[in-house]
């Protein structure tokens, strides 16, 4: 078996599974997960709106990189689940990026949503998507002087970041925000360990869309995951035993 | 139509990219044309980055919000790169001196401004996350990844403690390629969730 026929097999096995979960999950029902970071970041974003302070989503530094490849595309997964009506009315929310294609990306989500949940002739919202600065440094500049100047009720930190995201959720938590962040990168998710008690890590990453809004193709997401993770586990284990026998 | 004609592009041009991994030879004329009109696209993404940059400092000087000192600093700052970058081209070593020698330094002061951020909060893990295994854990394996990092600890070549702590130098890598095993899961189940249409990170 080759290492190309190995890749097929794990992708194919993993489109089936999540289209035959998405089904049955459709059909029989599924209860959604509850994970404590989870509901600290809705609890914060309805106290954000209820005290009348700014929210702030950053979606990272990058739509595609070779050590993290799905992480862009992750955190545009999780922005139609956090431009709910009362947001989008409320306003008081900005979407930030360094990448000028998330950005691009981000401004044509929120007018599609904006569109889906009033009319069709509607398209200006005031949640807008910003891009503080083109570099991660420049935009660390950006985005500390927003929250020094507007108080955060919330920070939401998703994609690709790295270690500058500790002086984010430093400075928004000192001016009392909620800082929630689901850290991708090995660097991010060392730092804000440091900081932050509602933090995801690794694999969990990519479980905010199911969780944020359980929805059965997003349920069928979760578990397809779970699964392909206990695949993994499994043949890691059979290759450690295979290799200590002396079979590989 | 303009959803279902977006979807369908978007689901093509994954499947094509994906299957161009497996079959290179077969399929790298069309991968070659599909990477060079995505880096294009990039590219205008980019600029379009940009126009939402300077639009973002014009709306803060025009309703003179608070700080718009600093966007009208930012401002002169981009049209003296960019008038400068058009008049001697970014290849040019004046330009690139003047360019630099701005930009290195202050992104090194913010790279310090984190390194004494990153100290002062490791002194307080304990606080904000209590007496917890993991806190525990993770405070002893940075002490000890430390010191191992210093080199005091010498042993002999082929003895049983240069065993055991050659074993607690790749802990760190061991951990890393765990991280990004999982990491790497949860991206293919969002490459497939994109394929599939369930996600549309290209507009809703």
């Amino acid at each position: 078996m080759t290492w190309t026929l190995l890749g097929w097999i794990f992708i194919g096995l993993g489109a089936v599974i999540l289209l035959v979960l998405g089904w049955i999950i459709k059909l029989k029902g599924y209860p959604p997960r509850r994970m404590p970071a989870i509901q600290y970041l809705q609890g914060s974003r309805v106290a954000a709106i209820e005290r009348g302070r700014h929210q702030q989503i950053v979606l990272g530094h990058q739509l595609w990189s070779r050590v993290y490849p799905g992480l862009g595309l992750f955190a545009l997964s999780v922005l139609p689940s956090l431009l709910d009506p009362e947001n989008l009315v409320n306003g008081d929310q900005a979407v930030s990026t360094s990448d000028g294609s998330v950005v691009v990306f981000a401004q044509q989500i929120i007018q599609g949503r904006y569109q889906e949940g009033f009319s069709t002739s509607l398209h200006e919202s005031s949640v807008r998507a910003a891009l503080p600065g083109p570099t991660p440094l420049s935009f660390t500049a950006g985005l500390l002087a927003d929250v020094q100047a507007h108080p955060h009720g919330s920070l939401a930190l998703f994609g690709d970041y790295g270690p500058e995201a500790a002086l984010w959720a430093m400075s928004a938590a000192r001016r009392g925000g909620q800082v929630f962040a689901a850290a991708g990168s090995i660097a991010s998710q060392a730092v804000l360990y440091l900081e932050l008690r509602d933090l995801l890590l690794g694999e969990e990453v990519f479980m905010v869309p199911g969780l944020l809004a359980p929805t059965s193709l997003n349920l069928a997401g979760l578990l397809t995951e779970d699964i392909l993770r206990i695949g993994l586990i499994l043949l890691l284990i059979a290759g450690v035993i295979l290799t200590l026998v002396g079979v590989v | 139509m303009k959803k279902i004609l977006g979807i369908a592009v978007a689901i093509i041009v994954g499947l094509v990219v994906l299957a161009g991994y497996f079959f290179q030879s077969q399929l790298s004329p069309i991968l070659a044309l599909v990477f060079e009109w995505g880096l294009v696209l990039i590219g205008v993404a980019g600029l379009i980055g940009i126009g939402y940059l300077l639009a973002m400092h014009m709306r803060k000087i025009v309703r003179w919000e608070k700080r718009s000192f600093f966007s009208i600093i930012v401002l002169i700052a981009f049209l003296f790169a960019m008038i400068a970058g058009i008049l001697l081209t970014p290849q040019n070593a004046l330009y690139r001196d003047l360019v630099l020698n701005v930009q290195i330094p202050v992104e090194t002061s913010l790279l310090a401004i984190l390194a004494v951020t990153l100290f002062y909060a490791s002194l307080r893990l304990i606080r904000v996350r209590g007496w917890t295994p993991m806190s525990i854990a993770f405070l002893a394996s940075a002490i000890f990844s430390l010191i191992l990092d210093l080199g005091i600890i010498q042993t002999g070549v082929g003895t049983i403690a240069s065993t055991v702590l050659a074993f607690f130098e790749r802990l760190p890598l061991v951990g890393a390629r765990g991280i990004l095993l999982g990491m790497a899961l949860g991206g293919l189940v969002v490459g497939l969730r994109v394929l599939l249409a369930i996600d549309r990170p290209y507009g809703e």
